[in-house]
């Protein structure tokens, strides 16, 4: 029989423990704490990234809460589609950068899009479209898919409306990516 | 092979308590959590269905699905076949039925647990991870619980050898216990996109390093059995597991192929995610040799239905997984239907499958009580085969055109969504077929536990694929 090293493992639980634990931990630190340590871009923020105020806060909170993130991604990936799509009037969507995101725990970017990325859609839709939309998302968008939120914009006054848009209304803009300014309210 | 160990022919290995209890707990969980399951789907054509209360919007009801298959059906049932399969592996028995017993009951405190803070919104908004920080420890305690008492076991074997599902098993305990610390505890010391590196480990290891070990333990001790044929390659064993316990943990990073994390993280992501199929092939080849030429054994037996139709999704589902990390290819069905479709197939049709072909095989030799029905077996296992079939093909159908769609700007985004309703609707039955499928599975489950003793019942032996 030939000369196996693992061969040992075949009897030895305690082998093969360590063997197992081992073989995890090359590519765990490799892939996680070695890129913590050596890439700088993800903690070095952007130009014009600001903190959250309490407001946008307590927004980013429901936001989180209701499971937005479970729709809509955060995040203008490396392709043109994404580029060309989630821009808004004839200006593409600069692409996102680690800096964007180094305030964010939890992160927020998604995994799945039934509806479209929001990582550039502060400014583009003024209060009274969010509220609306809110409300019920097919009396703006026929054939949308969106539940409707009545409690946020309901319920004391839409006290969670209000922090929520003005959470959504940040998303992007630390890039400053229209050249006209022409960011809703 | 011999079916051979010390425990004398006759003797009753009955007085599983910790075993039983977990199946019937899993079982439970499958057909509630399931069920969830089809509302969701049921959202995607009627948005408004359920109305608008906020604890039964999308939202807050897609993590108790996803947590509840998962956790309260998929995990506690490998937990509960595994505290049979060890012990008749080691020729002994569980190290403690306190201890098992006392593990099920924690379990299901923070199932419950997490029913209620999912419905209300407590979530810490990361994937499979949304559990609050106190369930968190609770299930770290479990899981430790479990591992003490599965080494314990191990550790006092009769049978020096230790057969493959003890490494599965081993390893799984072992690297479960890091990637769960990985996603849920270090999480909270970093940020932005190491915290989402780290997210994405935990959520691709999650499946590759909890739920592929312990369904493989499973696999390599059921399928030799059910088919009585002995395991067609011991070499091919070794190659797969240690492939696997060294590739899989370098993947994470494929989640977020063209996003902004590091080229070099994702080249990573991308060589070893198609390295993969070595240790799949492998562990393919090896269940499909051991049942090869014996195909009519399959026809016969529901269980050997659910674990080679398991092996056949597993095949499938880590050929996916490879394809999608290719960039050409993640550019058009990344963040899409396809995904769902693919993550479907990898836990319900190979992962879930091992689980209910194990537990037809393991019941009647807990409780000493046949299953009620064969042909109610089969009929389950025909209704979740189509259902799923409906559910993966639908939803790769639908996401392909979905991703080429997104990839013509010229195309409103709305349009994209309103071009899905036909593979909403047909997803949406399939998931009805599940169900049915699965209420069936928990129906011949419980007649069964009803059933009076009988002499002569599967209990009777005590088995081994490894022994002799």
């Amino acid at each position: 029989m030939p000369a196996n090293p693992l061969a040992k493992t075949d009897r030895s639980a305690m082998a093969l423990f360590l063997a197992a634990t081992a073989f995890f931990f090359v590519g765990g630190l490799m892939t996680t704490v070695v890129p913590a340590l050596t890439e700088d871009a993800w903690s070095k923020p952007v130009a014009g990234l600001r903190p959250l105020t309490e407001q946008e806060q307590r927004g980013r909170d429901i936001y989180k809460r209701e499971g937005c993130w479970y729709c809509h991604t955060q995040q203008v990936r490396t392709l043109e589609a994404d580029v060309k799509r989630f821009g808004w009037r004839g200006v593409d969507a600069p692409i996102s950068t680690p800096g964007e995101y180094v305030n964010d725990s939890p992160h927020l970017l998604g995994t799945r899009r039934i509806g479209p990325d929001l990582s550039r859609v502060g400014g583009k839709y003024d209060r009274s479209w969010h509220l609306t939309h809110f409300r019920n998302p097919r009396d703006l968008v026929p054939g949308s898919i969106m539940p409707p939120f009545p409690w946020l914009t309901d319920r004391d006054g839409g006290k969670e409306f209000e922090d929520l848009l003005a959470y959504i209304q940040t998303l992007g803009r630390a890039t400053d990516w229209r050249p006209q300014k022409d960011y809703e309210k | 092979m011999s079916t051979a160990t010390d425990v004398p022919a006759g003797t009753k290995l009955v007085d599983q308590p910790s075993a039983k209890w977990f199946l019937i707990s899993s079982v439970v969980f499958f057909a509630i959590t399931t069920f969830v399951g089809l509302l969701l789907s049921l959202k995607f054509i009627w948005p408004e269905f359920m109305g608008s209360a906020p604890w039964l919007t999308f939202g807050r009801v897609r993590p108790l699905h996803v947590n509840g298959v998962l956790f309260g059906w998929l995990l506690a049932a490998d937990i509960g076949l595994l505290f049979y399969v060890v012990p008749r592996i080691c020729g002994n028995r569980l190290w403690s039925e306190k201890l098992g017993i006392a593990t099920v009951v924690l379990f299901d405190l923070i199932i419950l647990s997490a029913v209620y803070t999912t419905l209300s919104g407590t979530t810490q908004g990361l994937e499979y991870a949304e559990l609050p920080f106190a369930l968190d420890v609770g299930v770290t305690l479990a899981w430790v619980m479990f591992g003490v008492n599965i080494f314990m076991t191990i550790a006092t074997r009769k049978h020096e050898k230790l057969y493959v599902s003890l490494w599965y098993t081993m390893g799984a305990i072992v690297w479960t216990a890091f990637v769960y610390i990985s996603g849920n505890f270090a999480t909270l010391f970093q940020k932005g996109i190491g915290q989402a590196n780290l997210n994405w480990f935990y959520v691709h290891n999650a499946v590759g390093l909890i739920f592929t070990p312990l369904g493989l333990a499973l696999a390599y001790y059921f399928i030799p059995l059910a088919s009585n044929r002995p395991l067609f390659s011991h070499k091919l064993s070794m190659i797969g597991f240690w492939s696997i316990a060294f590739i899989y943990v370098w993947t994470g990073a494929h989640h977020m192929l063209h996003g902004p994390i590091s080229q070099w993280l994702q080249t990573v992501a991308i060589l070893f995610s198609v390295m993969l199929i070595i240790p799949v092939w492998t562990v393919i080849t090896n269940f499909y040799g051991t049942v090869s030429g014996h195909w009519d054994r399959v026809k016969a037996s529901p269980i050997l239905k659910y674990l080679m139709a398991g092996t056949t999704f597993y095949l499938l589902t880590c050929f996916q997984g490879p394809m999608h990390s290719l960039r050409t290819v993640n550019a058009i069905v990344s963040k899409t239907d396809w995904i769902p479709g693919h993550a479907h197939m990898a836990v319900l049709g190979a992962f879930s499958f091992f689980a209910i072909g194990g537990t037809l095989w393991s019941l009647p030799r807990i409780t000493g009580r046949p299953i009620h029905s064969d042909a109610l077996a089969n009929r389950s296992f025909w209704l979740m085969l189509w259902g799923g079939l409906i559910y993966f093909v639908s939803l790769w159908v639908g996401g392909f055109m979905q991703g080429l769609q997104w990839n013509d700007t010229s195309i409103p985004w709305v349009d994209t969504v309103m071009s899905m309703k036909p593979y909403y609707v047909a997803r949406a039955l399939g998931g009805a077929l599940i169900f049915a499928g699965v209420v069936a599975f928990l129906y011949n489950v419980f007649r069964s536990l009803g059933r009076p003793e009988q002499e002569g019942a599967p209990a009777a032996t005590s088995t081994s694929p490894a022994a002799g």
